[in-house]
């Protein structure tokens, strides 16, 4: 009886210690860092006029996914949080750029604009994900009504 | 007694490598990140050059998709006078498979399958990437390829993404498409349809009206703007 339990005590340390080397091995692997100091001329806030409260708040909820400079917690320098991270500002960006504003046609910034609004009118956007960390990037409902008012009027310009 | 101890120092070790491991990234890191704005700056210089560039390009496009923009506007003012008239565009078969995969997706709306349309999102990726760009002249190559390049984004999302969603990109896909018609011209015989509750337009191969942005909610919803040849 003793002598199985010892090795069943043996069997979980030997897995604990796998786990810890393959926790530490993964922490080399680098990741791709989404920072950049220059905001491009064609910049969504440098080719429109833009108010101030909606320039916070689409910088404070959009920018950190959907532009060339991300804002990174102290926790994304800890693998895998860090390619979770990494995969999501990826598809964020293709999707859609805003330093990248000015270079997309008119055809497009007018469907990047119908699709900027429906997503926060549903609330798909910001994702759920990250405004359970960024408490201030989610959208309270007159944040909401003042910026799908703007961005409709700029659409509808 | 001893087992633990030794236990003990196993983690103590693995936090030091991980202290360690986790500064040398952070110095790494900032080596890097200097690098990467040195590079960055020339990189930025070169790419506003470039920008120049384009910027002059893209006026031109501006005005460009503004007066389309324009015309758009004022194609709604003019439903009720433009209604019953038949407009003929050039006779151009080439754009018939964009336009019948076109079809399978706002047929599978109409019928509220989320699968077919986007089996027809996947359809019309495919149409677009069959397209003849040689046919074009200078003139239409560049407002062809803004289109094209919208509503493959249209198609792309339609192809993965829940019905209501689906509905919202066939919006912007219906105006790409009828653009594209606009520019190019069609040998087939087509019917603008207008949904007043949603205030957009789709383009149809029947006279009925089977609306695909609410589907079996409200089928018959919607009139004929114009018909097409």
């Amino acid at each position: 009886m003793l002598k199985s339990k010892l090795t069943k005590m043996k069997i979980v340390k030997i897995i604990v210690l796998v786990l810890l080397v393959a926790f530490v091995g993964i922490q080399f692997v680098p990741t791709e860092r989404n920072q950049s100091d220059v905001v491009p001329k064609t910049d969504f806030m440098l080719v429109n006029d833009v108010p101030k409260e909606i320039e916070n708040k689409l910088q404070v909820s959009c920018y950190d996914c959907h532009s060339n400079n991300t804002a990174y917690p102290w926790y994304n320098k800890i693998q895998p949080v860090a390619w979770f991270m990494e995969d999501h500002i990826k598809k964020g960006k293709e999707e859609l750029n805003f330093n990248e504003w000015a270079d997309y046609s008119d055809r497009r910034k007018k469907s990047k604009l119908k699709s900027i609004i429906s997503q926060i009118k549903d609330d798909e956007m910001p994702l759920s994900s990250y405004t359970l960390i960024h408490k201030d990037a989610s959208f309270s409902e007159d944040d909401k009504k003042k910026v799908i008012t703007w961005l409709t009027q700029l659409k509808d310009n | 007694m001893r087992k633990l101890k030794l236990s003990m120092g196993i983690l103590a070790i693995v936090f030091a490598t991980l202290t360690v491991a986790s500064c040398k990234d952070a110095k790494k890191e900032q080596n890097n990140e200097e690098e990467h704005q040195s590079e960055m700056s020339t990189e930025e210089n070169h790419s506003e050059m470039n920008h120049d560039n384009s910027d002059g390009h893209h006026d031109e496009e501006a005005t460009h998709d503004n007066s389309d923009g324009h015309h758009d506007g004022d194609s709604a003012e003019m439903t009720s006078e433009a209604r019953d008239i038949a407009v003929s565009t050039q006779k151009n078969g080439a754009t018939s498979a964009i336009i019948d995969a076109y079809f399978q997706i706002k047929n599978a709306l109409v019928t509220d399958s989320k699968e077919n349309a986007a089996k027809g999102g996947t359809a019309l990726l495919a149409a677009f990437s069959k397209f003849d760009m040689k046919t074009l002249t200078d003139g239409t190559r560049q407002e062809y390829m803004e289109i094209a390049e919208s509503a493959k984004e249209q198609a792309e999302h339609i192809v993965e993404n829940p019905i209501d969603h689906q509905r919202e990109h066939f919006e912007t896909l219906s105006t790409d498409i009828n653009d594209l018609i606009t520019l190019l011209g069609t040998d087939k015989t087509l019917y603008l349809d207008y949904c007043p509750m949603k205030k957009v337009s789709w383009l149809s191969e029947t006279k009925d009206i089977k609306n695909p942005f609410y589907g079996s909610e409200m089928l018959t919803c919607g009139n004929v703007k114009k018909q097409i040849n």
